[in-house]
């Protein structure tokens, strides 16, 4: 592949995933997205996108800040494992019978762990629907957490861990998150460590059912099924959950601003992250920040960031700046990697781009070419039931409205020259980055070197 | 989707929109009955220059698709030129020029696309190079005149060469030489095709992509690149007699030009059996892996079909035999896995391996694995099986419909790796037609451990250092 698949999905995940069965093609129509507001006659709610083309249905749910943020030290992984063994048996259900009935009748269920949010996601064939939702419910109120099963996972996350652990680019990752947000739960290793799986039971499993109520439920669904049947089933699957009580987020800061820390790893090439503050989803000059991004580094081929470091100098396969939105801290991440002779150069040109774009305007092209892309762009993500319910499901969990997307392509639009210089000199903030090196030790200096990864063993 | 069997490789790409909607053709065809039993009722033609066009409609988002797939990959590479059809893939990006389908500088490609709110990326494999972007249909034109002006209109100035070059070493450095275990499948690789090109890596040898040159691109590119060693493939809101028209103005404008008829060298007979072992200091678990070579969809049919749904009892899930025995009943792997690749124009690929648990050794994993095999082979497997691994294969050629990446790209598999379209359209009814019997032959044939003649197979071996003192143990 010609780009780099070093690119994080979630770098995009807002700019491009939309999806538009029912695109207007109704010039006066003003919205691209039918979002339905589905409400269930036990008073539960759901955003719903109907579309009958496929005979599929997708459904992603999410638990308002009951993600792995909450997992104690000593429980790193609690939310990961939790992830991991809800599907593995519940009810009269062993491990082998549940996972049984999943595959034998195409239905695929998973359960995610984020920092903030913990999520889930089921997709079926429409005729196997009843099954489904049937065994998610199982699954949400009544798990067993089997020895057999709960073992098998940990394991399982052990070897992933073991696995990870010859990889530069997740070394730099682990590190980096042990390092910007040193003192807080988001510096944890969320995956766990080696020991911490080993500790924990199934009791603490089932502490970590308390997280998930319906007061801090969000539901999404696109695909084969009409707003009334989704209300009976919303009650159906989700109605018995009690409510839980879980903290609300507080604004954290980063932390080791201007360090620069090195793991030393004999590999040709060394990866480079670099992180400063990032601006939250609901700030006004939000969208502004994604053009001056898409300029800056967020957009591959024509971005500042590739034309200088790949296209004219050889110097990377991929770099890319994009913005992290944590409930509790933003980050703006810049992420590359380069031959071990070459890191200083392409440090030095990350930040010469940050002083242009903050001493210089942008071109009246380069903005426009910006503006037609994250705007023109909207439609073509069009892309399959699962990810026009997860863009809901990203919106509600944000607490963002249902006409979010009309609003966004309407402020791109309105972005000025003079809007991208002012953002720019707010945001970048280039003696902040934090910065963390996986590769040989040469030529670097001013690096703290970090001996053994944290949070790992 | 886990994965659609018939052509669906494991390959990360960017966005590429097509999705199917049944009413769109239905309504303009007589047979509508016939047509609706097919995957995704795609349509064809091809152009006076010998350049087939596929299309797939669907008017529910104004916005398409383009693929372009040639028929050359890095197995067709002149011995020490290895990495030349990826790095000239690369180099499409960088200038072009051609009669009648304008002119684009250096870069700009993609620049050009970005600009009208598109998206374009390229891919190379060992025997297809693809280029495509999605767009608003209203830029349809637009894109097939750039994508027809490169097809034989490539302006690659000589300065672009070098630091594109740096940029596939450090893609090499990338992917494989900071990876232990990308670099144990490269050499797994090599030694399961002795003589044949599948043996070196698509991406190329470091030390062949060093000495690479504007003279080994551009000879490249001429030797390969015409309408009539390559596809199109259009999906999304245009009817086939817009893409007729418009291909006849873009494409069309190109002629024909002789190209090389597809000459690759062949292995030997398998007389040895080769291990490759690997130590490695970042290796935590140690690793059995065992690659076959089996017949690919193009070389038979009818054994593909029932590889794969052998693929689908031995590994199809969570419930399916090789974990549930390795795994869940006797804790010998930690992770176990059974992949058949069958998209090859040559031989196609089996990949078995498995992650040894605590206390155990890849040749336990090995052994473990050989009895299940062994059993699959003498006792066949149930008809209970049998339908279950069909209707959940069947079941993924719908959740194939529900997909941005699906329709284009498994067509685009489908025929560059040399099956008919109809292979695809209509897999859900060739699946159905697999026996038993057939599914415990091919395990006979390709997957004996027992078998007299050694089987093309190679097995791989990837251990962690050993303990360095004798309380190893108690270290950190």
């Amino acid at each position: 592949m010609r780009q780099t698949y070093l690119l994080p999905l979630f770098v995009f995940a807002l700019a491009f995933f939309a999806y538009f069965p029912v695109f207007a093609k109704d010039a006066s129509s003003k919205s691209f997205l039918n979002i339905q507001e589905v409400q269930s006659p036990g008073g539960l709610s759901a955003w719903l996108v109907e579309d009958h083309s496929v005979p599929v249905i997708s459904m992603e749910f999410g638990f308002k800040d009951a993600g792995s943020k909450l997992d104690a030290l000593e429980k790193q992984g609690l939310t990961q494992l939790a992830s991991n063994t809800l599907d593995e048996g519940a009810g009269d259900l062993d491990s082998q019978a549940f996972q049984g009935e999943l595959q034998n009748l195409s239905i695929n269920l998973r359960f995610n762990s984020g920092r903030d949010h913990f999520s889930g996601s089921l997709k079926t064939l429409t005729r196997n629907k009843a099954r489904a939702f049937e065994l998610l419910s199982f699954a949400l109120t009544q798990p067993r957490f089997d020895a057999e099963p709960l073992g098998r996972m940990r394991i399982a996350n052990q070897s992933r861990i073991k696995g990870s652990m010859s990889e530069p680019d997740w070394i730099a990752s682990r590190l980096q998150f042990d390092k910007i947000f040193e003192g807080h739960p988001y510096s944890q290793n969320s995956g766990g460590t080696l020991s911490t799986l080993e500790a924990l039971t199934a009791d603490d499993l089932r502490g970590f059912m308390k997280r998930l109520g319906r007061n801090n439920l969000r539901v999404s669904v696109a695909g084969d099924i009409t707003p009334e049947e989704l209300g009976q089933v919303l009650d159906s699957v989700f109605g018995s959950l009690p409510d839980a009580s879980v903290p609300a987020p507080k604004p954290g800061a980063l932390s080791n601003a201007g360090k620069t820390f090195l793991y030393v790893k004999d590999v040709p090439q060394t990866v480079i992250e670099m992180a400063q503050p990032g601006i939250s989803r609901k700030d006004p000059d939000y969208q502004t920040s994604q053009v001056m991004n898409f300029i800056l580094g967020s957009s591959g081929f024509g971005s500042r960031l590739t034309e200088e470091v790949r296209e004219k100098r050889g110097l990377t396969y991929g770099i890319y700046s994009y913005f992290m939105d944590y409930e509790e801290i933003q980050v703006f991440h810049v992420s590359t990697s380069t031959a071990t002779a070459s890191v200083n150069e392409v440090i030095e040109l990350i930040r010469g781009e940050w002083k242009k774009m903050i001493e210089t305007d942008v071109s009246a092209k380069e903005l426009a070419d910006a503006k037609s892309y994250l705007v023109g762009s909207l439609p073509l993500s069009l892309t399959s039931t699962d990810k026009v319910a997860g863009l809901l499901l990203s919106l509600q969990m944000d607490d963002l409205p249902k006409d979010y997307l009309d609003v966004r392509q309407k402020q791109i639009e309105e972005v000025t020259i003079a809007d991208v210089r002012r953002v720019a000199q707010k945001l970048l903030k280039s003696e902040t980055f934090t910065t963390v090196l996986v590769g040989k030790n040469e030529g670097i200096s001013d690096a703290d070197i970090i001996e053994h990864l944290p949070n790992v063993e | 989707m886990k994965r659609f069997k018939l052509l669906f490789p494991a390959i990360a790409l960017a966005l590429c929109v097509c999705v199917y909607t049944a009413a769109s053709v239905l309504a303009k065809e007589p047979q509508a009955q016939t047509h609706a039993e097919k995957v995704f009722n795609a349509q064809t033609f091809t152009l006076d220059n010998g350049l087939q066009v596929v299309v797939v409609e669907n008017h529910s988002v104004p916005v398409v698709t383009q693929m372009v797939w040639y028929r050359v990959g890095a197995a067709d590479e002149t011995p020490g030129k290895s990495g030349i059809a990826h790095f000239l893939e690369h180099l499409m990006f960088k200038g072009q020029s051609y009669p009648g389908l304008g002119e684009i500088g250096p870069g700009e490609f993609s620049k050009i696309i970005r600009s009208l709110g598109g998206n374009d990326n390229a891919f190379t494999s060992q025997d297809y190079t693809a280029y495509f972007q999605s767009i608003s249909s209203e830029h349809l034109e637009t894109i097939m005149r750039m994508e027809a002006g490169r097809m034989r209109g490539l302006k690659l100035p000589k300065e672009e060469v070098e630091s594109e070059r740096k940029v596939i070493l450090e893609e090499r450095r990338q992917r494989i030489d900071n990876d232990p275990r990308a670099q144990f499948g490269e050499q797994l690789d090599e030694v399961l095709f002795p003589n044949h090109p599948y043996g070196t890596p698509v991406i190329g040898w470091f030390h062949e992509m060093e000495g690479l040159t504007w003279e080994d691109a551009t000879g490249f590119y001429q030797r390969w690149y015409a309408p009539n060693n390559a596809f199109l493939i259009i999906c999304g809101d245009v009817t086939v007699d817009q893409v007729r028209k418009l291909a006849q103005k873009t494409y069309g404008l190109i002629p024909r030009v002789e190209v090389p008829k597809r000459s690759r060298t062949v292995s030997p007979p398998f007389i040895a059996r080769s291990a490759v072992k690997m130590t490695h200091p970042v290796v935590r678990e140690p690793v059995f892996q065992r690659e076959y070579r089996v017949p690919s969809a193009r070389q038979s049919h009818d054994d593909a079909l029932a590889l794969q749904v052998l693929e689908e009892i031995m590994d199809g899930g969570p419930t399916s035999r090789l974990y549930k025995s390795l795994v869940v009943d006797n804790k010998i792997a930690s992770a176990v896995n059974l992949s058949y690749m069958s998209s090859a124009w040559d031989d196609a690929t089996i990949s078995l391996s498995g992650r040894a648990m605590a206390g155990y050794t890849p040749e336990q994993v090995e052994a473990a694995i050989d009895d299940q095999l062994r059993i699959l082979i003498k006792d066949g497997i149930t008809d209970q099986e049998l339908n279950e691994a069909i209707l959940r294969l069947q079941a993924e050629a719908i959740y194939a419909r529900d997909s941005v990446t699906g329709p284009a790209m498994i067509i685009g598999y489908t025929l560059v790796t040399g099956s008919p379209l109809d292979d695809l359209e209509y897999w859900p009814q060739h699946i159905e037609k697999v026996t038993a019997q057939q599914v415990q032959d091919v395990a006979a044939r390709y997957l004996d451990p027992d078998a007299p003649t050694p089987t093309p197979y190679v097995e791989g071996y990837l251990y962690p250092p050993p303990p360095q003192t004798e309380n190893a143990e108690d270290q950190p």
